[in-house]
């Protein structure tokens, strides 16, 4: 069978550091836009870091979110494309060949979770900012859509690793960037087929909600609900 | 034309508009030939030191072959070379456990930077002008060489004044050492963030001058006085780590995390319970917890030991410090005080911290003893799941005494500067290497105006910023990522750790690593200054001090002292194996026991009715990263702010001033003012205005110019009154509306989400 891949996010470990959207910027060559650009929101962070307020002075509570793409198993996105750019994997990711796509913005109109971005313009690195380029991962000209892959060439990658070597992918051995930055511990990623991974373990949990789950797009990342303290009180 | 013709025409013509889109018409530059075999497609992963804050982070760099315009000996090319793709934590490494924080992260910027200095430069215009012409490290090295001569001759060497960054290490021991050969001033190590307040504070309490190790992951109770923990301050990916385990990473019961702070900061936002105070009541608060905790026996005044005895009235019970008596003056309700306490004590091992807010009010350092003795009463001291203070190592190359375990904190540059204004002549040679206090200090100090008095400033900054500007000859330094490095952290681990990179990279431009250059100038200087400094290069120094560690146990076992030196550079470093904490020695004895006083603020309440709280950015940090373009467009994690900085206010301060979201508005203290768009949020008190540091740069590369305010420029010189440090949260301002605005915020319409959209 073949791997589905999928993530778990621990909210009550997450911080809202940011380390993950810095992580992503440098591993899959996503170019900055300027301010000007920015400000008529047209930034792409394949992460982001979603956070709520809730109440009032003084008794304010946060809540951070990171949200990236959910690779949903029922995708809004890939049934809108006109030209298959956007796909369905057989690991169960929502693929996107940018040769395909021809910037219709179709998917990013139907996808619930704003996590598609498109290129206003063809991207540019000041010189020589351009020699951080990720030689794994191609740069996004104007005119097509990106979103995050879970990293695809990282995953690519261990299973021809494991695949050289005879040997099944080890639970844990694949980590998008976002996960390998993350200091809490936050984030897991793994194959949900595997009911043994720790991603299948965790998503299993009583805290596990899906982001939007009532939509019916079946995401594959599993969002595990902040607990309060129900330690002593006044002990 | 023939269809022939026309594809010539087109290929030619393409193939000129395609060079002079790039500037540098790649087939006429020459290609070097390569100095390593590098396979293309294959990654490489080679240990690195994070050097963009005192935690100190060990990295694996992600190395691939690519290829750059390098010049060499003066000729444009191209060299076929490894570069340095992404940085991560080294899984190894006993402070960043494998991770790295968005900082860190964005390292790689710094060493591609397009605005960096490239090769050494002389001052060709006015000063401060930022008109240079390029010169060669022949002349730069010569210039400098004279400057330092002559005052050798003149027997004015204390004249020459040496003002780095805070450094560790053998780069600290070099620079020392050059100093104090050459007779020179002792150099300042100047940092915005430099906790000096809390380590001072930590030497008297503990005996140790230093920033605590949190042991986080054994935790069952954390309060948090204002301390940033999970995001700039002290060990970010060591704490996060640790947080996470005392979250959800062991189990039974997580730990509770309470903060207390005015205005609720990007670690606030995690706490299960955040509690307002107000400013600079920090050590009133932590004696109140205490009071309840003696008065109710959960604890007892003899177990906080020597911390304890520092503060007046604790052997008596703290009777001034009953929560019905101070809640007014803490801003929290009595009963909160109560239930805090018991809790924290029923909940073993609890642990109270203290950051650098409320370290920087005018009773900073009370405010730091307080709670400390709190920590002492817990029993939290030197135990697991409490705060211990890390065995560092110090060798120093077989050179004792080169380097003394001095540190500074931001004071010294105001001292320096009060110096040259009395005496313009008492510094004639200042040296810059890594610190920008031009931007960092408040105007009220006249940073600027003092080093402008200074007739010959050189510096090996990699780029031009505010102090720098001032310079009258630059040499510029290598990036971390193409130098030779070594650290020895203070704090983030119980192990001794001495970290040690190579160059991950070669150079990518004309710049010569700063250790090597001092090295260089004691050599021609001769004399004493040689013998001082007797090694040919960096890294020979850096061998022989790591040679000292290898007969002790630790992570590195090796044959002979090349194969420990080979094991220590493919591992990153060296650490002990054995977890130890240092033995606490009595700390410093008072004449009396410390009194409170309460904080003072810069200007009166009625002309000046807020407080003014600048914090570190998550993303630029003290402004020293300011000038990187993904931290410029990654959005800060609660506001959402990309490119540009914010006036942070309650919205019924907005409300009663009819400010809108992203209206420009104008802060004034007495000392200045400065404008930036407003930001209405919900986690500040309504009597505070908060504001991050960072931007406000007038003078740091393309990205950073121009964009923003700098609260530190408007800051009261108020200081903290034990320690002399700057009280920067000791300033009062008023705020008035000036125009509609414009802000830049990735999440802007997050606050409008429906309810159901939110997470339950």
């Amino acid at each position: 069978m073949a791997h589905q891949w999928g993530m778990v996010i621990d909210l009550d470990r997450c911080t809202g550091c940011a380390a993950c959207v810095v992580a992503c910027h440098a591993e899959n060559n996503i170019s900055t836009v300027g301010e000007d650009q920015a400000a008529r929101g047209r930034a792409k962070h394949w992460i982001r870091v979603e956070r709520y307020y809730e109440g009032e002075f003084p008794d304010v509570r946060v809540k951070f979110m990171p949200v990236l793409c959910q690779q949903c198993d029922a995708a809004p996105c890939e049934p809108v494309c006109p030209t298959f750019a956007s796909y369905h994997t057989i690991e169960g990711l929502n693929g996107q060949v940018y040769n395909r796509c021809i910037g219709t913005r179709y998917c990013a109109n139907a996808c619930p979770y704003n996590v598609r971005f498109f290129n206003f313009y063809n991207p540019e690195w000041d010189k020589p900012l351009n020699l951080q380029l990720n030689p794994d991962v191609s740069v996004r000209s104007v005119g097509i859509m990106e979103k995050c892959t879970f990293c695809v060439q990282r995953i690519k990658a261990s299973e021809i690793q494991a695949e050289a070597e005879k040997r099944a992918v080890k639970d844990g051995e694949i980590q998008p960037a976002c996960v390998q930055s993350c200091s809490p511990h936050a984030m897991v990623f793994g194959d949900l087929s595997d009911p043994q991974s720790e991603v299948s373990r965790l998503a299993r949990s009583s805290r596990g909600t899906k982001l939007l789950g009532e939509l019916g797009t079946q995401p594959k990342v599993t969002y595990l609900q902040r607990e309060s303290w129900h330690g002593a009180e006044n002990a | 034309m023939e269809r022939r013709d026309f594809l010539k025409i087109s290929a030619a013509t393409g193939a000129v508009a395609a060079l002079e889109g790039c500037g540098n018409p790649d087939h006429q530059l020459i290609r070097f030939v390569p100095e390593e075999d590098m396979l293309p497609g294959l990654a490489t992963w080679k240990p690195s030191i994070c050097t963009l804050c005192p935690a100190g982070c060990g990295m694996l760099v992600r190395v691939m072959q690519g290829e750059a315009e390098v010049v060499r000996n003066g000729q444009l090319g191209i060299l076929k070379m490894g570069l340095p793709k992404k940085l991560e934590g080294n899984p190894a490494h006993p402070i960043s456990h494998g991770r790295l924080c968005p900082r860190g992260q964005a390292g790689l910027q710094v060493t591609y930077h397009p605005d960096r200095i490239k090769t050494p430069l002389a001052r060709s215009g006015p000063r401060g002008s930022g008109q240079f012409q390029e010169i060669t490290w022949d002349e730069a090295m010569k210039q400098l060489l004279s400057h330092l001569t002559a005052l050798q001759t003149s027997n004015e060497q204390g004249k020459i004044g040496f003002l780095t960054s805070p450094l560790r290490g053998q780069r600290k021991t070099i620079v020392h050492g050059f100093a104090a050969a050459l007779k020179a001033a002792p150099p300042i190590e100047f940092a915005f963030l430099a906790s000096r307040t809390i380590q001072e504070a930590n030497a008297w309490s503990f005996g140790s001058d230093a920033l605590p190790t949190v042991d986080l992951s054994h935790s069952n109770y954390l309060i948090s006085f204002g301390a940033d923990f999970l995001g700039t301050w002290n060990s970010p990916v060591a704490q996060s780590v640790g947080y996470g385990h005392m979250r959800n990473g062991r189990t039974g019961q997580p730990g509770k995390f309470v903060q207390v702070e005015s205005r609720i900061s990007q670690t606030g936002a995690s706490a299960d319970e955040w509690i307002p105070s107000q400013p600079g009541m920090d050590g009133v608060f932590a004696l109140s917890l205490a009071h309840v905790i003696l008065s109710e026996k959960l604890g007892t005044a003899g177990a906080a030991g020597h911390a304890g005895a520092l503060i007046a009235g604790w052997s008596e019970g703290l009777p001034d410090y009953a929560p019905a008596a101070v809640e007014k003056q803490i801003g929290v309700p009595a009963a909160t005080i109560s239930r805090i306490a018991r809790e924290a004590a029923a909940n073993a091992p609890a642990v109270a911290l203290i950051g650098d807010g409320p370290a920087a009010h005018t009773n900073g350092f009370f405010n730091a003893l307080a709670v400390n003795a709190l920590n002492a009463v817990l029993g939290s001291v030197g135990k697991p799941g409490g705060i211990v203070f890390s065995p560092v190592w110090t060798s120093q190359s077989g050179k004792p005494g080169a380097a003394e375990g001095k540190k500074d904190g931001e004071s010294s540059v105001r001292t320096l500067a009060e110096q040259i204004h009395a005496t313009p002549d008492s510094v004639k040679v200042l040296l810059v290497d890594g610190a920008n206090p031009v931007f960092a200090t408040p105007m009220a100090w006249r940073v600027r105006e003092a080093f402008e008095k200074v007739p010959f400033i050189a510096s090996f900054g990699s780029f031009i910023d505010e102090t720098t500007v001032l310079a009258d000859l630059i040499l510029p330094d290598h990036s971390p990522l193409e130098s030779w490095l070594d650290d020895s952290p203070e704090s983030g681990s119980t192990k001794t750790v001495a970290s040690l990179a190579p160059p991950a990279m070669q150079p990518l431009h004309n710049t010569r690593s700063m250790p090597d250059v001092l090295l260089d100038l004691a050599h021609q200087l001769g004399g004493p200054v040689a013998a001082a400094l007797p090694w040919k290069t960096y890294d020979d120094a850096l061998k022989i001090a790591f040679s000292s560690l290898q007969k002790q146990k630790g992570s590195v076992s090796a044959t002979d002292a090349d194969d420990f030196w080979t094991k220590v550079k493919d591992q990153g470093g060296w650490w002990s194996a054995e977890d130890k904490s240092v033995s606490l020695a009595a700390g410093k004895i008072p004449a009396a026991a410390v009194k409170n006083t309460a904080p003072q603020f810069d200007g009166s309440p009625d002309q000046f009715p807020f407080h003014f709280l600048p914090f570190a950015s998550q993303l630029c940090y003290d402004g020293s990263l300011a000038h990187l373009p993904w931290m410029q467009e990654s959005p800060d994690p609660l506001s959402t702010v990309m490119w540009g900085t914010w006036v942070e206010m309650n919205p019924r301060t907005a409300e009663k001033l009819a400010i809108k979201q992203g209206d420009t508005i104008e802060v004034a203290s007495q000392h200045g003012s400065l404008r930036a768009p407003a930001l209405i949020a919900p986690g500040i008190a309504p009597d505070v205005i908060a504001m991050p540091i960072g931007q406000g740069h007038t003078n740091f590369t393309r990205y950073a110019s121009g964009r923003g305010a700098n609260p530190i420029s408007i800051l009261a010189p108020m200081v903290e009154s034990g320690t002399g440090s700057l009280a920067w949260a000791a300033t009062r301002v008023k705020i008035s509306h000036i125009s509609e605005g414009k802000i830049v915020m990735f999440g802007a319409s997050l606050t409008d989400a429906s309810p159901e959209l939110k997470h339950r």
